[in-house]
């Protein structure tokens, strides 16, 4: 099973809006998780992202999910600065996972 | 109240004329604006002023009366900046209105984080969009500063903000100003129940929100990176700051010092204002800043983590 969004087409160019970001991610792709499906998220077309966004987007999937849920993730079309912040909010994540495990 | 608009507001001026702006009472029955000697004004103050007198509207004063407008010698500025409009004020324009694309971005509420962020870069930076213009810096920079404060406008403030921008070809500055009038940055921790909050001044508070990951409004929503990230590409283009919230005012200077000052006793700024200004010359590719401001501010990996792009 594959989820593929494109978010240009679903959300436009510029992705600034964090609390736009987690109720994509809630209503989107959060259901797929837990059906181990493969994640595809298209950025193509996207020119501008903000860290809110893409924290939003990311960081609590992977914060609830752990670094594991990336051997089911790709991420398309994503320029320069995208890569940024998906590192960054992947990071965050992960760190937050670890956090909670240890705890 | 009789409120005497002074005839410069911008630099040196403009914290005067916020402490002005905060000593009025919200149980004024009617407050007069006097515009008549104003010569000067940046984008900082009429968005302050905008996110002010929609404050004092908002509160129910009677009547609030711009007086002098005729008299001002920056009428036409004034009216081109879309400050009347905002404010409810009704003035015939005598001049013919122009694209304002690569000059200045008129004062205009923030409803729509992405599109404000999206309408303010292309404002600022034509033809920026493209990678390989020349603008592309200037462009990404502002979109993404103007993101950042427009999502914590909408997010924390419980307020309504404005933002407004100057591109001055002269002095090769660019000016962007967020101004809200919500309940500030220290009440906004303190209403999340943040224990740490009480008993902590707005200066203390406007500091707070500059260490990376304190959010008032807390996950899965925000990761509090907003403003840290914000200063953090304001430092490395070596630009100026300034964050007025309730009695607190934070500025940072181009060597990155930063002074803590507060508004004068009696005086409260209701709501957040953050101003920046760049330099042209001091701009690089948004890529290497951002990367530089996420590893300074700590927030990427300190190990290899695999993620697959395609």
């Amino acid at each position: 099973m594959k989820l593929e969004l494109h978010l240009a087409e679903e959300l436009g160019s510029h992705l600034a809006d964090g609390a736009k970001a987690v109720a994509f991610r809630m209503v989107r792709i959060d259901p797929y998780v837990g059906m181990q499906a493969d994640i595809v998220l298209d950025f193509t077309g996207v020119r501008h992202g903000n860290s809110s966004f893409v924290n939003g987007l990311l960081t609590g999937l992977l914060e609830e999910h752990g670094e594991a849920l990336l051997d089911r993730m790709t991420f398309r079309g994503c320029n320069p600065v995208l890569r940024v912040l998906i590192e960054g909010a992947i990071a965050l994540g992960i760190q937050k996972y670890d956090t909670r495990a240890r705890a | 109240m009789r409120l005497v608009v002074p005839p410069v507001i911008n630099a040196a001026g403009l914290l005067p004329f916020l402490a002005q702006l905060g000593s009025v009472a919200t149980v004024e029955a009617e407050i007069i604006l006097d515009f008549s000697a104003l010569r000067r004004v940046s984008p900082a103050g009429l968005v302050a002023l905008a996110a002010m007198v929609k404050h004092w509207q908002s509160q129910h004063i009677h009547r609030i009366r711009f007086e002098g407008i005729h008299q001002c010698p920056i009428l036409g500025y004034l009216q081109r900046m879309d400050l009347l409009r905002v404010c409810g004020v009704s003035s015939t324009e005598e001049f013919e209105r122009h694209p304002s694309h690569g000059r200045f971005v008129p004062v205009q509420q923030i409803v729509d984080v992405d599109s404000i962020s999206k309408g303010v870069a292309a404002c600022l930076a034509p033809g920026g969009d493209d990678f390989e213009h020349p603008a592309s810096p200037l462009y990404d920079l502002a979109a993404y500063v103007i993101g950042e404060l427009g999502a914590n406008v909408r997010q924390h403030s419980r307020g309504t903000g404005y933002v407004a921008a100057q591109v001055n070809k002269g002095e090769a500055m660019v000016r962007i100003a967020v101004a809200d009038n919500g309940h500030g940055i220290r009440q906004s921790f303190v209403d999340a129940g943040l224990a740490w909050s009480h008993g902590l001044s707005d200066t203390a508070a406007i500091r707070k929100a500059l260490e990376p990951r304190v959010s008032s409004k807390g996950e899965p929503v925000n990761q509090g990176v907003g403003l840290t990230l914000v200063t953090g590409l304001a430092r490395h283009t070596q630009a100026w700051v300034l964050i007025v919230s309730g009695t607190g005012i934070v500025q940072m200077d181009p060597d990155g010092q930063v002074k803590e000052q507060s508004l004068p006793h009696g005086c409260f700024y209701h709501g957040t204002l953050v101003t920046l200004t760049f330099l042209h010359s001091k701009l690089q590719d948004f890529y290497t800043l951002l990367d530089t401001a996420k590893q300074e501010a700590g927030l990427l990996a300190k190990r290899p983590i695999r993620t697959r792009f395609t």
